[in-house]
């Protein structure tokens, strides 16, 4: 880590994350007015269907810390709490005329429809950390051999 | 039987039967419920695979479709990276200069081909138009690539020590992104139009920040949930103070055990 500040390394860090993604949505946006048509719909049923599925998935995983801890029902009845939340703030929004509906017949259609969107942006994330993170693991692989830090002396 | 029964037997409980094999797998100690665990995924995926032909009438089947269009290159792309990490500086188990060349081309192939999906007549059409999840997968996938890179070169440059090879490579990569999402931008493929390809990019932009937003939520409710239930637990029962006669006991045996002895014994 830089020897600055390592809260600006961190923040610098977590921009340069985003600093690509950003310049090129304002990009699209520069280029071509209206692409942002249905952003905000798409931005709101995400949030909504990566929160539940991932309170779901958090809750199966307290079985496993309830393994060290004499399966306590507490924490996996505020889980499911937590999920089943998001099911219901989903299912309120979905039912509120056009607020969250895209281009499905019924509530039960969008729902769906989120689900499975939520596994293809799943699925690209996964490829591009296989892409990326993969060329450079291989990279560090076939860096030259360095020298021992501590070689003895002669 | 009705669509919907016939979608739900044939689609939804496969992709539920997936999740919950890949659970078990990563969840579990014992080897007997891991292997039940891939057994289910693997079935689960085939069924999904395979919904073009059992629910050809659902619109859940364009999502079998797209799986089985990206399937070629994305395990191209895997294998070529196994190949060519563990053919390089590996003290055990080192692979040949051949599967390091095989790595390297497997990897080629598997870009050109996705590429070929948005430059060419590769592109996953079903049944008669560009498959909508296609659309995402492809702009996401770029998307989110461009974030990487530039994260991991900014990475090797904080943490990393002598990385110039790792910062080159990761910036010829980034290069390269870049300029796909450039192109796509400015010119039109045979089946995908420059402004919607820009119009799903807003939208997978979207799509990546409001998962961002969703799973930050649902960590934070975990930690609230399990902070919450450990603040209510009893304090353990405390021990009495040992008394003078104990603490005489534990320095004569501490004693014995650190002391010399004496040249007399």
């Amino acid at each position: 880590m830089s020897d600055k500040e390592p809260r600006a390394s961190l923040l610098v860090l977590g921009a340069s994350f985003l600093f690509f993604p950003l310049v090129l949505c304002g990009l699209a946006l520069a280029l071509y007015g209206h692409v942002t048509n249905g952003a905000i719909i798409r931005f709101a049923n995400s949030l909504l269907t990566s929160y539940t599925i991932a309170s779901f998935l958090l809750l199966f995983s307290l079985f496993v810390y309830g393994d060290k801890r004499k399966r306590p029902i507490a924490p996996l009845v505020g889980m499911l709490g937590a999920a089943l939340v998001g099911v219901m703030v989903s299912f309120m929004f979905l039912s509120q005329g056009d607020l969250l509906m895209e281009a499905n017949g019924s509530i039960r259609a969008q729902a769906l429809s989120n689900i499975i969107r939520f596994s293809t942006t799943l699925i690209a994330v996964f490829i591009s950390a296989l892409l990326v993170g993969g060329i450079s693991f291989a990279s560090l692989m076939n860096s030259p051999t360095k020298q021992h830090i501590f070689s003895e002396e002669e | 039987m009705e669509e919907t029964v016939l979608a739900f037997f044939f689609f939804w409980v496969p992709g539920f039967i997936t999740v919950m094999g890949a659970l078990m797998f990563l969840f579990t100690k014992s080897s007997g419920t891991s292997r039940a665990g891939q057994i289910l995924v693997g079935v689960g995926l085939l069924a999904i695979l395979l919904a073009p032909w059992t629910i050809p009438f659902s619109p859940s089947s364009s999502f079998g479709h797209f799986i089985g269009s990206i399937v070629g290159p994305t395990a191209l792309i895997a294998v070529g990276i196994y190949n060519l990490s563990f053919s390089g500086n590996v003290p055990i188990g080192r692979l040949s200069a051949s599967e390091r060349r095989s790595g390297i081309i497997m990897i080629m192939l598997g870009v050109i081909w996705f590429e070929g999906m948005h430059w060419w007549i590769l592109t996953p059409t079903y049944p008669n138009e560009v498959n909508g999840y296609w659309f995402i997968f492809w702009s996401t996938t770029l998307l989110v690539s461009t974030g990487l890179a530039t994260g991991a070169i900014m990475l090797t440059r904080q943490v990393g020590v002598n990385r110039i090879q790792e910062q080159r490579l990761l910036t010829v990569v980034l290069v390269m992104l870049v300029s796909l999402v450039l192109l796509g931008f400015a010119f039109d493929g045979p089946n995908v139009d420059a402004k919607q390809f820009a119009h799903e990019f807003w939208l997978a932009g979207a799509d990546v920040f409001g998962m961002l937003v969703g799973f930050s939520l649902a960590i934070l409710m975990f930690a609230f949930v399990i902070a919450f239930y450990e603040s209510q637990l009893p304090e353990p029962s405390r021990l009495p103070a040992p008394t003078k006669d104990e603490l005489t006991v534990a320095a004569e045996i501490i004693a014995a055990h650190t002391d010399g002895g004496s040249l007399d014994e």
